[in-house]
């Protein structure tokens, strides 16, 4: 490795460093209500009074906060799912692991009652993990174990599961159906400020499952064999990183609905510029989740005013010509 | 007399040229082997003379047409090609995979002809499958998948066969019955074969005609007996090697030189 | 075994090198392969699908004999003629072709996909046409009779897309479903979207939509599947002859003179435009497009999947499913979507069980 790539990846980082607090003083300044960068610095550091601190203050700290923690959550996730299953378009959407917390999350709702964020943020892991593990079983089946294509296919197929057992509930449930519909669309509209506190401690724990694996994603992404034979425990790293993944997805999920494809288009810009070691893939994922959310959501906020699109739905429309450029370019075995 | 011949061709896979103004000519009712090192280009040409992949530049002329210009079809009655790692359709029988080499004669009304009967059944019986006729490909051994691809291929009854290293991942012995195999083909009814090789000494034994290649370019070809020379191997393959006359059949044998050894090598610890 | 000097093994029943399974049909130069089981599996079928048929013109809030069932529909007169004539028989007919279009559609995708958990909803249609239509319900933006029309032009836009990103120098299998999941999810989060910009009551319209319903599908509004149907009869069965060559890689295909561009779109062509003149019609009845093509191979134990069982097993499915959605809980329907996800549900669970135990798929 040479010196030249050493100071590209720490120049790679700390720009990634500036860009993310550029994006979250634009969150922060940029909205219906346009406020001045100096306004918010003063908001944020002097305790300034006025309308527009208010502003900063009650909605966009909040909102921006979120939008960092889901950002990153879903950013480490999916680099670690891409790891484990050595399939460069897996993605909790992808792979019907967002929709699995939905689903548990719309059930809570709908039959136990349950209407604050703590109490189905438990729901949310739980559906996350068992659609994990329904895909990889439905994958492997067949010849040639859990190639890309089949584990999406397996994702597809428990996604259309999980949306069909939704969409019985909520025909059936009216009252269920007025709340999901709000909540089920991937936004960090709304999202309220002990949401953060809620999450926050899931977010630490997913992302320390997901870090301590880091050598291990790196061992395994030169084959099952190969990691073997250099010591790595290939069972436990799965099972620890897709422990970690499920975590970092349900509470991400649980604080703003599902939000596709970051999962996906994170890890491989993340590669493109430090490279494959995740020691520094992880971190820098960390860093691009936040910017490529809060941008979203940013733009999400002026593109037709006074109304507002969803960040998740924003994600989508820039996730979806990246994935075609990715799987154009032959980038995904069969 | 040449019924297959490539003209100024030029092959590339994406933006990579592998093969570069070839011109090449496969002299009918012979056996013909492409040789060559890793990535030369064999492949990529038996697969240009088959119209799998189309020329950049230049052209692969059958009976003095353009392949390119030919109908699909009309070409897959003349040349059959086998490549390298067919794929066959779950649970399929050996029977039904054979016939599926009649598809070039076959119409909507014309489902199985009493020729295709006929076509299918010699197949079979030439390639020895016809006892596993009701068993699924996929349950078979190597030796016997292949076998069966080459009946499905003779089914289709072609004046030319293309076979894409048609040995590989087979025993010796089942590669040996497979070379024999074409051999009787050419022999006792006249087909044109190309055969991609790896195995020099085994080209050299079967072979009519050896093309040897080497970065997209023609280096050689002749008759085995004349231009598998030790210069030929340095040349081609990079190997040091000496050439001996095969003590069966006396086509030229490669000998490589003698295996790295402590005592007489100059790089010792 | 040696080739050289083995007597060739005796070919013991005449006609044993033609596939297996299949009866011979010669009159001169033409000739006919038929598959036997197929045939006593479509008869089976057919039988099955008559008999469900009767079930479901008879039963109802008012509960008809079978007897005077087959009195009305022969022609006769009786007081019932009108809610067997006027009220069930409509959506029966609907019922049968939108799972007849489905139970294709499904089998063909598959067939392209190389894969048995493909289907329609996949690779974008169903979503391209629920954005239009729930688009269409919340802003207004159309009536309800042009309707349809809108869902229909939004599935074969979107799988129209699908094939033209996946589109490069030839249609892979890998390409064109990897794409499709991408624009299925991305159209999916319209839909969300969409779905919050209205009231509730529209909401829910838009959610029974969104389940795929039978209600109030008469004559007229099954109009368009019926019609695509009828006129893509040629094309079905070009497909179902086409089919068959798809299933070798791609390398051995060309080299037996299958011209794998245009028979992969034909078959797609067929399946979208069928996919979406059902969706639009009934909206997305999940799991018939999945399960229908599984089960008929199953059935008839074929390499590629048969086109007509899986239309009769296509419409089997879904004409019992809405029966069971009548009765259920009357006098409340439940729309067919949730009866086929119902039991599209546990054949899912089912194959993941299966895999466990290390069967193939």
């Amino acid at each position: 490795m040479t010196a030249a790539f050493r100071s590209r990846r720490v120049l790679a980082t700390s720009a990634a460093v500036v860009a993310l607090l550029l994006a979250v003083l634009l969150s922060l300044a940029v909205g219906a209500r346009p406020i001045a960068p100096g306004t918010v610095l003063d908001a944020l550091l002097h305790g300034g009074t006025g309308d527009d601190a208010e502003v900063v203050r009650q909605l966009r700290i909040p909102r921006t906060v979120i939008g960092l923690m889901v950002g990153a959550a879903l950013a480490l996730a999916g680099t670690a799912l891409q790891g484990i299953t050595r399939n460069p378009i897996a993605d909790p959407g992808i792979l019907g692991i967002s929709q699995g917390s939905s689903v548990a999350v719309v059930l809570a709702i709908a039959f136990l009652g349950v209407h604050s964020l703590s109490g189905y943020v438990w729901f949310a892991f739980a559906g996350a993990a068992l659609a994990s593990v329904a895909v990889y079983a439905i994958a492997s089946s067949g010849r040639g174990g859990a190639t890309p294509v089949k584990l999406a296919l397996g994702g597809a197929a428990i996604n259309a599961l999980l949306l069909s057992v939704t969409t019985g509930v909520l025909t059936t449930k009216a009252a269920a159906l007025d709340e999901f519909r709000f909540w089920q669309i991937g936004s960090l509209d709304g999202r309220d400020a002990a949401t953060i506190g809620q999450i926050w401690p899931f977010l630490l724990l997913g992302a320390v499952l997901v870090l301590s694996v880091a050598r291990g994603l790196d061992a395994l992404a030169l084959g099952e064999d190969v990691a073997k034979g250099l010591g790595q425990k290939v069972a436990t790293v799965r099972i620890v990183g897709g422990l970690g993944a499920t975590v970092l997805t349900g509470a991400a999920v649980a604080a703003a609905g599902p939000i596709a494809f970051v999962g996906l288009a994170v890890p491989h810009i993340a590669r493109a510029v430090v490279g494959s070691d995740h020691r520094w893939v992880l971190p820098m994922a960390a860093l691009i989740g936040p910017v490529m959310v809060l941008v979203a959501d940013v733009a999400g906020r002026i593109v037709f005013p006074p109304g507002e699109v969803p960040a998740g739905v924003m994600t989508a429309l820039i996730g979806v010509p990246f994935l075609v450029t990715l799987v154009r370019r032959k980038a995904v075995p069969a | 007399m040449t019924r297959l011949t490539a003209r100024g061709l030029t092959l590339a896979y994406e933006n990579r040229v592998v093969v570069e103004d070839l011109d090449l000519e496969v002299p009918d009712g012979k056996v013909t082997v492409i040789v060559g090192p890793n990535a030369c280009g064999k492949s990529t040409t038996l697969r240009a003379l088959g119209r799998l992949l189309k020329p950049v530049r230049g052209a692969v002329l059958l009976d003095g047409e353009e392949l390119a210009k030919l109908p699909t079809k009309r070409i897959a009655r003349s040349i059959g090609l086998l490549p390298q790692t067919p794929v066959a359709p779950e649970a399929i029988t050996v029977a039904d995979l054979v016939a599926r080499g009649r598809q070039p004669h076959q119409a909507w009304w014309k489902q199985w002809s009493e020729e295709d009967e006929r076509a299918v059944t010699e197949a079979m019986a030439r390639t020895d499958v016809a006892a596993l006729a009701d068993r699924s490909v996929d349950e078979l051994s190597g030796g016997q998948r292949q076998r069966v691809w080459i009946a499905m291929a003779l089914a289709q009854e072609t004046d030319l066969l293309l076979l894409d290293e048609p040995t590989t991942y087979l025993d010796i012995a089942h590669q040996v019955e497979v070379l024999d195999l074409v051999r009787r083909l050419n022999r006792t009814r006249g087909r044109t074969v190309v055969l991609v090789l790896h195995d020099l000494n085994q080209a050299a034994r079967y072979a009519d005609h050896l093309i040897a290649m080497k970065a997209g370019r023609v280096v050689a070809q002749g008759a085995p007996a004349e231009i598998v020379t030790d210069a030929m191997v340095r040349d081609v393959f990079g190997l040091p090697a000496v050439v001996v006359p095969d003590p069966v059949t006396g086509s030229p044998l490669v000998v490589p030189g003698a295996p790295w050894d402590a005592a007489v090598s100059s790089d010792a610890p | 075994m040696s080739l050289t000097e083995k007597a060739p093994a005796a070919v013991a029943r005449p006609g044993a090198t033609r596939p297996a399974g299949y009866g011979l049909v010669r009159t001169g130069p033409a000739s006919f392969l038929v598959h036997r089981r197929s045939v006593l599996a479509a008869a089976v079928l057919l039988l099955l699908l008559a008999a469900v048929s009767v079930a479901y013109l008879c039963v109802g809030e008012r509960t008809i004999a079978p007897g005077e069932v087959l009195t009305i529909l022969t022609g006769g007169d009786s007081p019932a003629a009108f809610v067997v004539e006027e009220l069930r028989a409509p959506r029966l007919v609907t019922a049968l072709a939108v799972g007849a279009a489905f139970g294709i559609a499904g089998a063909l995708i598959q067939t392209v996909a190389r894969n048995p958990l493909a289907s329609p909803d996949i690779i974008g249609i169903s979503q391209g046409a629920g954005a239009v239509t729930v688009a269409a319900m919340t802003f207004g933006l159309a009536s309800y009779t042009v309707l349809p029309y809108l869902s229909i032009a939004g599935g074969v836009l979107a799988a129209a897309l699908v094939y033209v990103f996946a589109w490069r120098g030839g249609l892979h299998a890998t390409r064109f479903v990897l794409i499709g999941i991408g624009f299925a999810i991305a159209l999916r989060s319209l839909i969300t979207l969409f779905m919050t910009k209205g009231d509730f009551l529209v909401a829910q319209q838009a959610q029974i939509w969104l389940t795929g319903s039978l209600n109030g599908r008469g004559w007229e509004e099954s109009a368009p599947v019926r019609w695509t149907l009828l006129l893509m009869l040629p094309a079905v069965l070009w497909a179902a002859r086409a089919q068959r060559t798809v299933s070798l890689d791609d390398a051995t295909a060309t080299a037996l003179g299958v011209r794998l561009g245009r028979v992969r779109l034909g078959l797609v062509a067929v399946g979208v435009v069928l996919a979406s003149v059902a969706t639009g019609v009934a909206g997305p009845v999940d799991f018939v497009a999945l399960l229908a093509p599984q089960i008929a191979r199953r059935v008839t134990r074929t390499a590629q999947i048969p086109l007509f069982c899986s239309a009769l097993l296509g419409a089997l499915i879904v004409t019992a499913a809405d029966l069971i959605g009548r009765r259920l809980f009357s006098p409340v329907e439940l729309p067919v979507g949730v009866l086929t996800a119902a039991v599209g549900a546990p054949y899912l669970i089912w194959l993941i069980v299966r895999s466990r135990t290390g069967e193939k798929a």
